[in-house]
């Protein structure tokens, strides 16, 4: 036949063949029958990973039930509970404690009110330019590290840094910005602002801008608008985006070590100091658990009063 | 104020049918693009009365509606409602509804929440909100479905809470962005008679945005034909149909074939055939022209039948043969006018015989079918 040749001489694509050859390849190693199990295999490098973590978490356990035996300096043989004790017992633990947990807080409050309105910004601007400018804003800080960026803090609002030096000129004698707690606080809500905008912003993006109007048209003035319908509408966003900060705030080490000069301590700060300076890994252990405690539960109890918010589960409140 | 039935509340301020409600004079839009978004429009609309602006898509009758609504200013002209300019006032403290295209209803709120949501915004008595918020429940026919949320509701009940919600502080003006766009067949058609019967009812004076002629044509008093940002025509909804002013018009509403020619007296000449029908307008012989025939005016019979009815007659063949339930559609090319295919509806299909593809027939209309209308340049 004289089609013959041609087909012959007929070939499919090189990428198609590799195609090909791979999916043969993989039904080898990897039968059809086995596929409703697919799942779960692409799942296992995630769940090892999760598992290191846990597992990590129950030496941290075992090793916090032991006191160091401050004559050998080595942890102690019999199981107790002292190294809670201790921390139930000590006021600086309790004012760390109250420290991290007030400036989480604070950090939460400040961050969220400064990316709403930023986040909303970008997202209903019909200007392209000014859309692009509040992106590379936010995410020009975000690409240099946490310690560079509080270092940056420290030369900006030092008593001769430039902070000081406009107070200067309007005649105000230098102030001592650095070194306390609204500096950590401070440096925190710097730190956070990016995620929480990037997390405002798909929240704000499924507000229909229709939907403004048409609250505008019945009757409601920006701000009832505001308080009517972007709020609650934006709430999965605002949870999701006030958790992150929050447990990231809260564990945080590199602000309060640096913008808080050593005054300003916060857990992350104290477990340090027990691991590395006091080696003290008993009480450092149960200071971590504590820790890794207090943030479950503050997790738990929002996602159980407002849904996971956009971290996942779309909860039905 | 007593719990009267919606209809016993007077909405509008002045009597139905003879005060002008809105009053759009010279109205253009310029986005700055090129072309004008909205060019020169005039319109006044009375008191209690139903207008539909119709038009394809880019046509400039939602930029209409959004200037009416006083979202967009216009770049000149002005819009006045009930005498007063439209944006003498923000959006908030304006008297005007509106049904928006994806209806915007609050997804947090349930259907009474919503519907009482422009009563509370506008500092209702708070007494008096549960009552309303019912009695526009059941005007809708949505009696008892008050507490649920907006995502338990069908596309028809979102709807129905959209016009509740835009009507229950009885505005001045109802305006209604497409809302039926995205509705199937079956419930766009129940939908019309329901937007109909509420606005009888309210007697609330409305403007309606679509590309639906069929919805055009079945809710309006008055409709306005928008094409390129300017008022094509504006008439009610028979005499568009009958009557219209332009080709556009004519292809617009209802299904037409049309023919190029130049005017002769009495008709048309398109090559060497006389065509007959009806001059729109005053224009001289030889001017290039357009000739409209709407399928339903064409009579088809088979070759050699009897057309004698008829005063033009054209002999063809059957390209195309559509079975569309309560009538038959013929795509006919004609020996006569080549280049061209008629589109022709046989109705009652039943009772009369069907004529195959590749059938040779004739086909043929009378003076007063066809409508004439000077070709623009365009």
């Amino acid at each position: 036949m004289p089609r013959d040749s041609e087909d012959r001489s007929f070939r499919y694509p090189l990428k198609w063949r590799i195609m090909d050859g791979l999916n043969a390849a993989l039904d080898l190693l990897w039968p059809r029958r086995l596929g409703r199990y697919t799942g779960w295999a692409l799942l296992t490098p995630a769940l090892l990973l999760v598992g290191i973590l846990v597992l990590g978490l129950f030496q941290i356990a075992e090793n916090s039930l032991h006191t160091l035996d401050t004559s050998t300096f080595l942890p102690g043989e019999e199981y107790t509970l002292a190294n809670y004790l201790i921390v139930a017992e000590s006021p600086t633990y309790w004012r760390i404690i109250w420290r991290s947990l007030l400036g989480a807080g604070l950090t939460v409050f400040f961050t969220l009110l400064l990316a709403l309105p930023y986040s909303y910004m970008m997202v209903r601007t019909n200007k392209a330019a000014l859309r692009k400018t509040l992106l590379i804003v936010l995410f020009l800080p975000f690409f240099i590290g946490q310690v560079v960026r509080a270092y940056g803090i420290l030369i900006v609002m030092g008593s001769s840094g430039a902070v000081n030096d406009a107070l200067g000129l309007v005649g105000i004698e230098p102030i001592r910005l650095l070194f306390n707690f609204p500096a950590v606080v401070f440096g925190l809500v710097q730190y956070m602002l990016p995620f929480a905008v990037l997390m405002l912003a798909p929240a704000l993006t499924a507000i229909p801008r229709e939907t403004e109007t048409a609250a505008s048209s019945l009757g409601a003035n920006w701000l009832k608008v505001f308080r009517h319908v972007i709020l609650p509408m934006a709430k999965p966003g605002l949870v999701g985006a006030a958790l992150v900060v929050g447990t990231l705030s809260l564990t945080d080490f590199a602000m309060p070590a640096m913008l808080g000069g050593g005054s300003q301590d916060f857990i992350a700060n104290a477990i340090y100091d027990q691991f590395f300076r006091t080696a003290d890994q008993g009480l450092g252990s149960a200071l971590a658990l504590l820790l890794v405690a207090l943030g479950s539960v503050i997790a738990g109890v929002v996602i159980a009063f407002f849904g996971a918010g956009t971290l996942g589960m779309r909860g039905r409140k | 104020m007593t719990n009267g039935s919606p209809s016993e509340s007077a909405i509008s301020p002045g009597k139905p049918g003879q005060s002008t409600a809105v009053h759009v004079r010279d109205v253009t839009m310029d986005f700055g693009n090129g072309a004008l978004a909205v060019s020169n429009a005039s319109f006044e609309l009375e008191t209690g009365k139903f207008l539909t602006i119709l038009g394809p898509s880019g046509s400039g009758k939602t930029t209409l509606l959004r200037m009416i609504a006083g979202f967009e200013t216009p770049t000149s002209g002005e819009i006045t409602v009930n005498g007063k300019p439209v944006d003498s006032a923000p959006p908030h403290r304006r008297s005007i509804g509106m049904v928006f295209q994806k209806l915007a209803l609050f997804p947090h709120m349930t259907a009474a929440e919503n519907i009482a949501f422009p009563l509370k915004m506008r500092r209702f008595n708070p007494k008096t909100i549960p009552g309303r918020v019912d009695e526009f429940l059941d005007l809708v026919k949505l009696g008892g479905y008050g507490n649920r949320r907006i995502n338990e509701l069908s596309g028809g009940q979102q709807q129905r809470v959209a016009i509740a919600r835009a009507l229950v502080f009885k505005p001045e003006l109802l305006l209604l962005d497409e809302p039926l766009a995205a509705l199937d067949v079956k419930l766009r058609e129940e939908m019309q008679l329901e937007f109909r019967r509420i606005q009888h009812e309210l007697g609330v004076t409305t403007i309606n945005v679509t590309h639906d002629q069929r919805e055009a044509l079945v809710v309006s008093d008055d409709i306005i034909v928008m094409d390129g940002g300017r008022i094509q025509q504006h008439a009610k909804p028979v005499d568009l149909y009958r009557a219209p002013d332009n080709a556009f018009v004519a292809g617009f509403l209802g299904v037409a074939s049309f023919i190029n020619g130049h005017a002769v007296p009495g008709g048309l000449a398109s090559g060497e055939n006389f065509l007959s029908g009806t001059h729109a307008g005053d224009f001289a012989d030889g001017t290039a022209v357009r000739g409209a025939v709407r399928a339903e005016q064409i009579r088809i019979a088979a070759e050699g039948g009897q057309l004698t009815a008829c005063d033009t007659r054209l002999t063809g063949t059957v390209r195309d043969t559509i079975f569309e339930g309560e009538r038959q559609l013929y795509v006919v090319a004609t020996e006569e006018i080549p280049g061209i295919t008629f589109r022709i509806y046989h109705h009652d299909p039943e009772s009369f015989g069907l004529f195959e593809i590749g059938t040779r027939v004739m086909i043929g209309w009378n003076a007063r079918d066809m409508k004439i209308f000077e070709s623009r340049a365009s």
